[in-house]
Formats: structure tokens, sequence, C-alpha cells
């Protein structure tokens, strides 16, 4: 039997670190004797690489040198395994080559393959060429330690290789180079249970086998911190920050936004004042020449027009003079009845002719008594010139008299009117200058009339008013705009909002419904695999555990046929009788073409890890269709956020707008009644002015009214009194002219009569003398009556002639032309009243003209002073204020522009405002602070502001608090962490099961090194009674709360929390259920920051404990064996303990089929062991197909005990010996 | 612990006690040792019923300020409140500082010393304000500023965020200081000294 197993029969080493060439033999018990530092454990290590090929586990420290270079110095440093077969030896080769490779050699192991004749080791290439010569298989090279492994544990599938096996594994093979590694690494150690836990452990997982707490904990810390970063932002008062920040920032900007608008304007004012200086002042000094120019002008017409005029008054004067004269003449000349006169004097040439007829006549009737006739004619004819010389006396004095006194009437009236002209002139000459003051003062009563006309039609500040109105209806028409728009945004936000929470709802509609769709699969898995469980865990007890042990091949005969609850029923008891052993109650079948109905072990194994495999895809999917989810949902969110991010600030700006347009639109009301009051108060204040002065030239004018009227009544009186006086004289001469005519009248009509009676005596005497002589005297006397009557008519006549002719003269010289003179003095008269107003019309419009030009000049002056002032103003008391620094860009950068402001008014409204900004600010800024506060200082919100952020940096917060807002990013963020508690405990869970999942196999180690221990008797030393060991629940708090993590995940499926904050759609149950997570997590993050544990391996999962009684010494149920008895007993414990491990390992790890293979247990330093119980640990050894390689410090007889001792001794060279020593065996 | 269970308290109540009785705050906005947890349970109704109770048996009465907690103590002898002033009073500079400063701190403003003591290095009134603040003997104005950080961070209106960069935070039992000192009002003293200039404070 010994020699038909396969075993690792010899090792050669050529050239491998101190070694030159030692061959040794390995098929028995092997042991090695030598000092410390002689290759022992070198030599231990390339056994040990035999059989794990992992240059890195052979415990090697990191400062030594890696196992490669320090045993493959040479190109041709050869390691050389020789495994011994059923039949013929096979040999691996391994050198280096780069790095370490393998080849497989079909034939028994000769130095002649490796060595020329001068015994030095070939090349690779060499032996290579040198095995293909002798027609030697050798494999090609093998690269790796993964397939070497393959080939020596019997899993290669390469038919070449498949037979250069030293044993046939099962998938679990890699336990076995694991185990023996880790006697070899643990040999030293004391007996401690966590070393055979790490001895289990290390067998069973791969390095990657552990749960990184670094890891979890970076997981739940991230967790950890978004919740609280969440949890934060969403408290009552965080919220309240939040509509303050956003409150004041809109204050602020607005603020910004104005005083930045006003700051242009200053600007603008500035430059403007700037560059208008110049031309302000030219302007002003044209409007002066302009004014000038307007006056002489002025001057110049009305000069012309008053003479003119004064030409036109002569004129007037003239014909105003004949007119009056000729009415005088001809109201004289009626006074002397002057058309009776004139009548009569036509008829002088009748009377005349009439007169001459008498005379005739009479003179006939006379021829006969001519001498009496002479007598008395003669004598009437002396009477009668005397009467008439007495007449002509009495007339000549009367005449006299009446001349006399005439002319000293008319000496008087000449007085009369020389004093009379002499006071008209006086009174002209005073009149002449007051009329001529009146007439100014009336003038400039007339133009102060004509300004208030003129000021009361003008508009002032129409401009001004005009372009305000133009403004405001422009504003309105805009504002009609933005409200029209913000109408529709409104609209549209509220359409996007409800599209998005139909979405929101459809996705989570969708999720819920994925979510209890997946469980409820996974629950029936789940109910499979326990099914599974279950049979698995009665097989043994059942039947199907019988025939396992039993009946060999039983799944092509009673598998084809039995029922399958049958197979795992543990009430059938079982037994084989041997007559009918391959029969049914006696009946035999053919089964060939039946189908087998029975499952092996590992098909239920397969199953079970299938319907894993299928929870996992299920969950792995639902993960998969969370993630997708959640992406849906964000790409809404980015999708609807933005455009109502977008939209909104876009409300806000509209708002922000109407508000500002409001503002501005009663601002412009106010202003346009402030610019009409100001207009009003500028008629009002001009036409005080003016109403001033009319008053006062009213009052002048009365003045001199009553001044004139004076003047006239005291000329009046003057005239009075000389008319009074000038008629007493007249009146006193005419009384003496009339009584001395009167006189005299008396004395001639007495006189008269005397010569009348004398005539008429001898008139008497005359008819008479005629009838004595017989004249018809009565024909006579009438005809010298008639005579008498023409000659009365003709001297009145003839009295009257020369005024008659004097009338006649003017009548055609004058009173025929007077309506010719009325006539043109009317249209003289009307021409002056033309030219007057004229002249007035030239005084007005030059008045408006004057007032117009000097309101142009006084708006210039009056903008120069403004801009001067202002200009002033600004340098001495803005430009060193920080507000100007604050806005100096724009004030320097602004175009020149006229604005309606003053820059005074600018600049103190700018400082003013500049000071509640501030005020507004440092609450904006307090508010910022304190909501930044809350958060920690790397949220991942990124809701950090610096102590010495600038505005900006303020502003942009601000900003990008209102887009978080807008754009519901905590709803998002909520979401990413609700997947992420859903992620973590997911990954938590996945993690604890995954390596739970070996606990199964660490019980089932567990139990079959207890049954190994209990085979373990020692009867014929009882030196060791029994050795024990259990399995119990791991008592490490980070793995209990894994766990608790892990059953929690189990419980509820996913946890994709709704319920992880108070929102509003977190139902009590979500709520509690997350509460639970928030807190398992937040307990487990406490428990791995206490523990300070760096991961969590298999060995974590669970506790070992041993009891062990030597002699009489029982150590009872502990975990840690200080001492069981001697060293010597304890090495022996130990050894035990790694043999019964190796020796489970092998058998679980090895296949069923192969059992004529036999494998090395490499235990170092056992020079403390007694011989008798060396002797019984080989034979422990031996029974179960191990052969132990041992070392020894110094010969003790102990090697007695093994089959192969090497002896190490270093030669002169440094170079280490290996030889055989002899001794003779003792049976073990 | 008995006593825990039989007013129903919540579990943190010795933390809180432990904080709040050393005379220190628990500020809403503090991240250390969990103190926005302290002040989350604290201002949780329920709880602040219970614990007010149970505090006020051991003479203690919790006081709710803006956003932070703090004891005082029932029936307090004016002995200890006449040191509560004096203790305050060092306050006063150091409030007056901060709001002098061109950044100025407030709550939940985030600094590090050496802003303030160059700020103040490079403005003379700061500088002055600073050297004026009694009780520290720190030759330089850098170690003066962490000094006063210290002390506020000891008295808990200040935090260390990050000992690395030595960041400080502001908390909100700062907004305490600043009520005290808005409710100091100053008084001329005319009956000492006839005419003298004495000014006073008087805590309203």
């Amino acid at each position: 039997m010994e020699d038909n197993c396969r075993i690792l029969n010899r090792i050669v080493e050529i050239n491998i670190a101190n070694v030159k060439y030692t061959d040794l033999e390995l098929s028995g018990n092997t042991c090695f004797v030598g000092t410390n530092n002689f290759g022992k454990t070198s030599l231990q290590r390339a056994i040990l690489f035999f059989y794990s090929a992992n240059s890195r586990g052979l415990g090697i420290a990191p400062s030594q040198k890696p196992f490669d270079e320090h045993y493959f110095r040479n190109e041709n440093s050869y390691l050389i395994y020789e495994i011994r077969t059923e039949d013929k030896p096979f040999f691996v080769i391994v050198y280096r080559h780069n790095k370490l490779v393998f080849r497989f050699v079909d034939a028994e192991y000769s130095p002649d393959y490796f060595f020329n004749e001068n015994d030095e080791a070939l090349k690779m290439k060499d032996i290579v060429a040198g095995f293909d010569k002798r027609g030697i298989y050798i494999s090609n090279q093998i690269d790796t330690f993964e397939r070497y492994r393959n080939v020596l544990y019997g899993t290669e599938t390469d038919k070449q290789l498949s037979k250069f096996y030293l044993l046939k594994g099962n998938e679990k093979y890699q336990n076995i180079p694991k185990s023996i590694t880790n006697v070899f690494l643990s040999s030293k150690s004391s007996i401690d249970s966590r070393f055979i836990k790490d001895f289990i452990a290390n067998s069973l997982t791969t390095e990657n086998s552990s749960i990184k707490l670094e890891q979890v904990e970076r997981q739940l810390r991230q967790f950890n911190e978004k919740y609280s970063d969440i949890e934060t932002y969403l408290k009552k008062e965080t919220q309240q920050l939040i509509e303050f920040i956003d409150k004041k920032y809109d204050q602020v900007h607005m603020l910004k936004g104005a005083q930045m608008e006003m700051a242009d304007k200053l600007g603008s004012s500035l430059r403007y004042a700037e560059t208008q200086n110049e031309t302000i002042i030219k302007a002003s000094r044209e409007k002066e020449e302009e004014i000038e120019k307007l006056a002489e002008g002025n001057e110049e017409q009305k000069t012309h027009l008053e003479e003119k005029q004064k030409d036109i008054r002569e004129e007037i004067g003239y014909y105003d003079k004949s007119i009056r004269e000729a009415n005088k003449k001809l109201k004289e000349y009626k006074d002397k009845n002057i058309d009776q006169a004139v009548e009569k004097n036509a008829e002088r040439e009748k009377l005349l002719v009439d007169l001459n007829i008498a005379r005739r006549e009479y003179e006939s009737l006379t021829s006969n008594v001519q001498s009496i006739e002479m007598k008395y004619s003669s004598l009437i004819e002396q009477l009668r010139n005397d009467k008439t010389a007495y007449v002509n006396k009495i007339n000549s004095r009367t005449s006299e008299i009446f001349n006399h006194y005439n002319e000293l009437q008319l000496l008087q009236k000449n007085e009369f009117n020389k004093k009379d002209a002499e006071l008209k002139q006086k009174r002209e000459e005073a009149l002449t200058d007051l009329n001529a003051e009146v007439t100014s003062k009336q003038i400039e009563f007339n133009e102060l009339k004509a300004e208030e006309k003129v000021i009361r039609n003008t508009r002032f500040y129409e401009n001004e008013i005009k372009a305000q109105e133009t403004e405001l209806a422009d504003l309105r028409a805009i504002n009609y705009k933005n409200k029209s728009e913000r109408a529709i945004k409104t609209n549209l936000v509220q359409t996007n909002q409800k599209e998005w929470e139909n979405l929101e709802q459809k996705l989570k509609t969708a999720s819920a419904h994925q979510i209890q769709k997946t469980n409820n699969e996974i629950i029936r898995v789940k109910n499979e695999i326990k099914a599974i469980e279950e049979k698995l865990n009665v097989q043994h007890d059942a039947l199907y555990g019988y025939l396992e042990k039993n009946v060999k091949d039983w799944h092509t005969t009673i598998g084809k046929v039995v029922n399958e609850d049958l197979l795992f029923r543990t009430d059938l008891d079982p037994k084989i009788i041997a007559d009918k052993a391959f029969s049914l109650y006696g009946v035999t079948l053919k089964l060939d073409d039946v189908q087998v109905v029975s499952k092996t072990i590992e098909e239920y194994q397969f199953e079970k890890n299938e319907r894993n495999a299928i929870i996992r895809d299920l969950e792995e999917s639902l993960n998969q269709f969370q993630t997708s989810n959640n992406e849906e949902k964000m790409l809404a969110a980015d999708k609807f956020g933005k455009q109502l991010g977008e939209l909104k600030e876009d409300l806000k700006v509209l708002n922000y707008s109407l508000e500002l347009a409001d503002k501005r639109e009663k601002k412009l009301i106010l202003e346009i009644e402030d610019w009409k009051q100001r207009a009003s108060t500028e008629i009002e204040q001009s036409l005080s002015g003016n109403k001033q002065k009319i008053n006062i030239i009213e009052e002048e004018l009365a003045i001199l009214n009553k001044k004139k009227n004076n003047l006239l009544n005291d000329f009046n009186t003057q005239f009075d009194k000389l008319k009074i006086f000038n008629d007493e004289r007249l009146a006193d001469l005419k009384g003496r002219q009339e009584t001395e005519i009167s006189e005299l009248e008396v004395e001639k009509k007495n006189q008269v009569k005397e010569y009348e009676e004398k005539e008429t005596q001898l008139s008497s005497e005359k008819e008479s003398n005629f009838k004595e002589k017989g004249v018809d005297n009565k024909e006579i006397k009438r005809i010298d009556s008639r005579i008498k009557e023409l000659q009365d008519a003709l001297k009145e006549i003839e009295q009257y002639s020369q005024v008659v002719n004097d009338y006649l003269k003017d009548k055609r010289d004058i009173f025929d032309k007077l309506p010719d003179f009325i006539q043109k003095k009317e249209e003289y008269v009307k021409t002056a009243n033309d030219l007057s107003t004229e002249l007035e019309e030239i005084a007005r419009k030059y008045n408006i003209k004057r007032m117009e030009l000097n309101k142009q000049k006084r708006a210039f002056d009056e903008e120069l002073i403004e801009f001067n002032n202002g200009i002033n103003y600004f340098t001495k008391n803005f430009r060193e204020t920080p507000v100007y620094n604050k806005y100096v860009d724009i004030i320097e950068r602004a175009e020149p522009k006229k604005t309606n402001y003053s820059v005074m008014d600018l600049c103190t409204q700018l400082l003013k405002n500049d000071s509640h900004f501030n005020e507004e600010y440092g609450a904006f800024q307090r508010y910022v602070n304190e909501f930044a506060g809350k958060f920690r200082l790397e949220n991942h919100f990124n809701f950090v502001i610096r102590n010495d952020a600038s505005q900006g940096e303020y502003e942009r917060f601000a900003q990008n608090l209102r887009s978080f807002i807008n754009e519901a990013k905590i709803e998002l963020s909520i979401a990413e962490t609700a997947t992420q508690i859903g992620l973590v405990t997911d990954s938590i869970a996945t993690k604890v099961k995954e390596l739970s999942g070996q606990k199964d196999k660490i019980q089932h180690i567990i139990t079959l090194i207890a049954e190994d221990f209990k085979k373990a008797e020692f009867e014929e030393s009882k030196l060791i009674e029994f050795i024990k060991i259990r399995l119990e629940d791991s008592e490490n708090k980070v793995y209990k709360l894994l766990k608790r993590i892990q059953e929690f995940r189990e419980e509820n499926g996913l946890v994709y929390n709704e319920g992880l904050f108070n929102t509003d759609f977190a139902t009590h149950k979500n709520k509690e259920i997350s509460n639970r997570a928030v807190k398992l997590l937040e307990q487990l993050r406490n428990a791995i920051k206490e523990q300070e544990q760096e991961e969590i391996r298999l060995q974590d999962l669970f506790e070992l404990r041993f009891n062990i009684k030597e002699g009489m010494n029982e150590t009872g149920w502990t975990h840690k064996i200080d001492s069981i008895g001697s060293t010597g007993t304890d090495i022996l414990v130990k050894a035990i303990i790694y043999i019964t491990l190796l020796h489970v390992f092998i058998k679980e790890s090895s296949h069923r089929s192969s059992t004529d293979f036999k494998v090395h247990c490499i235990i170092d330093e056992v020079g403390q062991i007694s011989a008798h119980y060396l002797r019984e640990l080989l034979r422990f050894a031996k029974n179960r197909n191990i052969m132990m390689i041992n070392g020894l410090p110094n010969k003790s007889g102990l090697e007695a005990h093994y089959k192969y001792t090497y002896q190490f001794r270093r030669e002169e060279n440094n170079n280490v010996r290996i030889f055989p020593s002899i001794v003779t065996e003792v049976e073990a | 612990m008995e006593d825990t269970i039989n007013f129903n308290l919540p579990k943190q109540t010795h933390d809180i006690f432990a904080v709040m009785a050393r005379g220190n705050f628990i500020s809403s906005n503090g991240s250390k040792d969990g103190m926005n947890r302290l002040y989350d349970v604290i201002n949780n109704p329920d709880n602040f019923d219970r614990l007010q109770a149970y505090f006020n048996v051991i003479r203690y009465n919790i006081e709710r300020g803006n956003n932070f907690f703090y004891f005082s103590k029932l029936g307090e002898p004016n002995s200890e409140l006449e040191k509560k002033l004096e203790r305050f009073e060092r306050y006063i500079d150091i409030i007056d500082l901060f709001a002098s400063m061109d950044n100025k701190i407030g709550i939940g403003s985030r600094f590090r010393p050496g802003e303030i003591s160059e700020e103040c290095n490079a403005n003379v009134r700061l500088k002055q304000k600073l050297q004026k603040i009694p009780l520290y003997r720190s030759e330089t104005l850098h170690n003066k500023v962490r000094e006063i950080c210290d002390l506020m961070s000891r008295d808990s209106f200040l935090e260390l965020e990050d000992e690395k960069s030595e960041s400080y935070k502001v908390l909100d039992s700062y907004s305490y200081l600043l009520d005290v000192i808005n409710s100091v009002a100053i008084y001329e003293d005319t009956s000492l000294g006839g005419g003298d200039d004495t000014q006073g404070l008087v805590y309203n």
C-alpha cells in the first residue's frame, strides 16, 4: 500500500540558496537535525512551496529577501520535486525565468538530466534538449502558481498534464495547501482558540473574503454626514433662515441695483456736467447777445413807427384845427344870419332895377312943378342932409365910442387870450411832462400785463413733464407686457410642477410596485432555499444519508425509482439485506433507460446556490431598477427643476421689475405732480413779481393821474379866474359903451325927430303947394314911398354886402372842403390807431421774445450753477467716501448723459442709500453665516462661506441656495441618501451574508474535527483522555451589529426609504423602519470607532472553545489554553490538533475516490517532546495518511522514530551540506 | 438611572446634564460631541417638559435662548451672580473687538485666529482693542487671539471645528453674549465726586 500511493518522494536542490546540491528522500516521516541558521527552515519552506506554490505565503519576513531571489540565485538554480505514483514516478522542476516557473517531467529523477560531465548544472534549454533527446516528455513552462496547483491537485483539464497529480482534489482543494501552510506557520504559537479559528478561517477563505471595516466606516460616515446635512437642512430654523436669506438677498439685490443705477446716473450727470460746462457758458452768452440784438431791433422799429405816428398826429392836428376854425367861422356866419343876408343879397339887382323904374316915374310926374319941387326938394334935401350930417356925426361919435370900447374890449380880449394862452402853455407843458410819465408808466403797465398774459400762457418744465409722461406711458406699456408674461410664466410653472409631481408619483408607484414584486419573488425563492436547506440538514439522518454511506452508486439504482420526499424522511430506519441488494423488494428492474430522480448533495447545493444567485440577481435588478428610477427622478428633477428654476427666476425678475415699475410709476406720477406743482409755483413766482410791479405802476399811475387832475384843477381855477376877470371887464366896457351910445342915440333920436318934424312941415307945405297947382300928390307920394322902400332895402343889403362877400369867399375856400378835411382826419386817425396797435403788438412780441430768451438764459445760468455746485459737492463731500470707491468703476465709466437729477441730490441719495444698504447687507450676511454655520464644514451641499468672503461670494451663495431650492435639489439629495442607506445596508448585508455563508463550512469542519478528536484515542498511553471542541456565537460587537443589519435587511428587504426624513409622504411604518436602520448604522459606526478593528474576517464570526483532559487535568470549556501540562504535552496537543485539522481539510478537499495519497505535515520545532509522545504523535499522523517533517536542534534519540533523518553542516565556503544520518528506525 | 426611567427621560439626559451643569451651553449648530443631537433632544417639546421637571428637582432650570439652551440655578445667591457678572465683563471687550472687525464675526461665522490677529496687526484701532483685553499675558497678538478663542471654546461660545486648520465656528450661544451686552445700560454717576465723569454699567 505504502508503495502504491502518491507522495512527495524526493526533493532535489541544485544551486538553491547556500546548498549546491542535495537530494533528499521524503517518502516517510522525516527529521532534519541541525543547529539554528543552518538552513532547516529554508529546506522546510522549499518542501512547503511544493504544496502551496505561493512564494508569499512561506512565512518569510518582509525584511528578508523574497523567496525567488534567496533560493534561485543562479541561472541554473533548480528545485526538483519527485512524486511517486502508483506506477512510474514523475518530477517537477522549479526554476527562475524572470519569475518562478514549473515544468513537469514524465520520468524518475536522475541527476544526469541536470549535470554535464563536469558536474556542472546545465542551463534549462540544455536540460529540455536533453529530455527531448532522450524522448522523455517534459511539459511546457507553467507560468502561474494557480495552474501548477491545478495540475498538482488534479483539477487540470489538459490531458498531457492531468496525469501529474499528487491527489485528486475537489473544488475546495485550495484548503489543502493552505492548511499545510498554516500548520507550518502557526506551529510556534501557543494553543489559543484564536489560532485554530485563524487556521480554519484562513484555510477556508481567500485574502479578500473579509469585511473591510474602513470601507464600511467610510460608507457609514458618508451616509451619516449626508443624513445629518439633510436633517439640518429640513429643520424649521434652517428653513426660516432660508426664507430670510431669500428675502434679504432680494432686498440687497434691489438696493444694489438701485445704487448702481444711481451711481451710473451720477457718473452720467458728472460727465455731462463736465462736458457741458463750456457749451452752456457759450449758449448763455449767445442768449445774451440775442437779447441785446432783439432790444436794438425793437428800438429801431419803435422809433420808426413813432416818427410816423408823429407825422400823422401833425396831420391830424392840422385837419383838426382847420375843421375847428371852419366850424367856428360857420357858426359866426350863422350867428349873423348869413343865410338871410345871402338870400337878400341875391335880390339886390332886382331892387336896383325897381328903384330906377320908380325914379323915372317920379320924375315924369313932377316935371310940371319942378320949381316948387325943386325948392322943396332942396329944402327937404337940405334938411335931410343936415339930418344925415347930424346922424352921421352922431353915428360917427357912436361909432367912435363903439370902436373905442370895442378896441378896449379887443385889448381886453387879447390880454385875456394872451394870458389864457400862457396858462394853457404852462398847463400843456406841465401836462406834457406828466403825460410822458403816465405814458411811460402805462407802457410799462401794458408790458407787464402782456408779460402776465405770456406767463399765464407759458407751460413751465414742459419738456420735463412731457419726458416723464412719455416715460410713464412706456412704463405702463412694459408693465402690461410684463404682467401678461408673468401670468403666462406662472401658468407654466404650475403646469411644470404638476407634470413633475405626476412623473414623481409615477416613478414612486413603479418603484413601490417593483420592490413589492421583487420582495415577493425573493420570499418565494427563499422558501425554496429553506426547503433545500432543510433537506441538506436532515440528509445525514435520513434515508439519503444512509444510502450515501452504505450503497455505492445508489443514484443509478434506488435514485431512479425512489420518491424524493422519501429520501429525506428520517423515520424509515433503512437496513441492507445482502441478497436483495440490487432488487426492489426482491424484484429486479432494468433501470438503464430510467432517468435518475434523486439528486446528489452537490446538486442540492448547486440548486441552493442557484437560488441564492437568483435572489442576488433579483436584488441586483431591483437595485438597477432603483438606480434607473432614481436616475429618472434626477433627470426629471434636472429637467423640471432647471425649467422651474429658470421660470421661477424669471418670475422673480418679472415680479421685481413689476415691483420696480410700480414704484417707478408712483414715483413718476409724484414727479409729474411735482413738476406741475413746480411749474405752477414758477408761474406764481413769476406772476407775483409781475403783479407787484403792476401794483406799483398802478399806484404810480394813480398818483400821476391825481397829480394831473390837481394840475388841471389848478389851471382850471386860474382859467376861471382869468375868464371871470375878463368877462367882468368886458361887461364893464360894454356897459359903458352901451350907456354912452344910448345917450347919443337919445340925443340923436330927439334931434332926428326935430328934423323929421321940420321935414313933415316942409312936405305939408309942398303938398299944399302942389294941391294948389293941381298935381296928383297922392301918386307922387306913393312913388316916393316906393323909392324910399327900395332905397332902404338896398341900404340894408349894402350893409351886409361885405359879410356876404366874405362868407361866399370862405364858403368857396373852406366850408365846401370841410367833408374832405373830416374824411382825411379820420383816415389819419385810423392810421394813427393802426400804428398804435402795431406798436403795441411789436412791444408785446418783443416782450414775449425777450422773456423767452431771458428764461432760456436763466435756465442755462441756473444749469451752470447747478453743475458747478454739483461738481464741487462731489469733489468735496463724495469722492473721499467709501461709497465712491465702491462704485468708482460705474461712476467713472458712465457715458455723459443728461438726467433728471442733480449731482448733489444723487451724491446725497447714494450716501443715504449706502448706509441703508449696509444695514440690510449686514443682516443678509448674518443670515448667510448663521445658515452656513448650521452645516458641517464639509457638508455635501457645499453650503460654506468664508468669514472674509466678498460681497460677490455672499451673493453667489444666495443665488446657489435659490437654485438649490428651485431645482429641488434637496429632493434629489434625500432620494440619493435614501438610496444610499439602502445600498449601505445592502452592501453590509451582502458582505455579512457572503462571509457568514462560510460559517456552515466552519460548523461542518468543527463537527468533523470533533469527530476526529473522538477517534484520537490515546488508549495506550492514557495520556490525553479527550480533546473536545465546540462552536459558539461570535462575541465581536461589530460583527453582531453587522449581523443585526443583515437580519434587518432580510426582514425588510431593500430599504429604499421614503420615511428617512419627516417629509410629507413618509408613512408611520416607513418612518419606524428608517429610524431603526439609521440607528443601527449609527451604532455600527460607533462600534467600529470604539473597537478600532480593521476588518471582520471569518474567524470573527464565531468563537471556539476547547475542553481538554490530560490525565487528571481538565481545562473546562475555554477558548485559550495557557498550559495543559508540560511543554511537551502542549506541543503534542497542538500537533494533534493541527494534524486533525489537516486531516479534516484533506478529507474535505480531496475527491472521494482519491484515497491513495499521502501528504506531509511540517512542524518545525518538536525537540521538547518526549520520545514516547513522539511515537504517539507519529502514529496518530500515520493513521491519517500524514507524514511528519520535523526539525530537531540536535541528535537526541528522537530521530530514531523517523524514516529519514538528515543532518545539516555548514562548510568552509559557507555552503550548506545536507546528508542523511544513519539511524535505526523505530517503528512508529 | 432609576430616576431616568421614572421620569421617562431621554437617554441623553446624563450627557445634557454633564454639559450644562458646567455652565456651558448646548447650541443647535454645535457639532462636537453630538451637541446638535443634544439640542434636538431638549428641543423636543415632550422631552423638554420632562427634563425641566427632572432638573427642577435638583434646582436647575433649563433656559431657552435663540437656538441654544443653558442652565440657570434656582435661588442662586447674589455672590454667585456677581461672580458671573465679573466673568462676563471680560467678554465686553472681546465682543467689541469682534464687532469691529471688517468681516464681522457673528453666529455661524467660521474663522481662524490668524485672520483676526492679521487684521488687528493691520488696523491700529483693532490692535488697541485687542491689547486692551485683560487677563491675557500672551506676548504676540496671534497667541492672544488664540487664548481668547480657547476661552470662548471652553465657555461653549465657539467650537474648534478643524484642529488642523485651527478653524473655529461661532455657536448659537454667542447670541447670549450679545443679548447681555444689549441689556447693559450705561449711566453717569453724579452722586459721587460732584460732577465727576464716572460711568457705570447696569445690567437690565
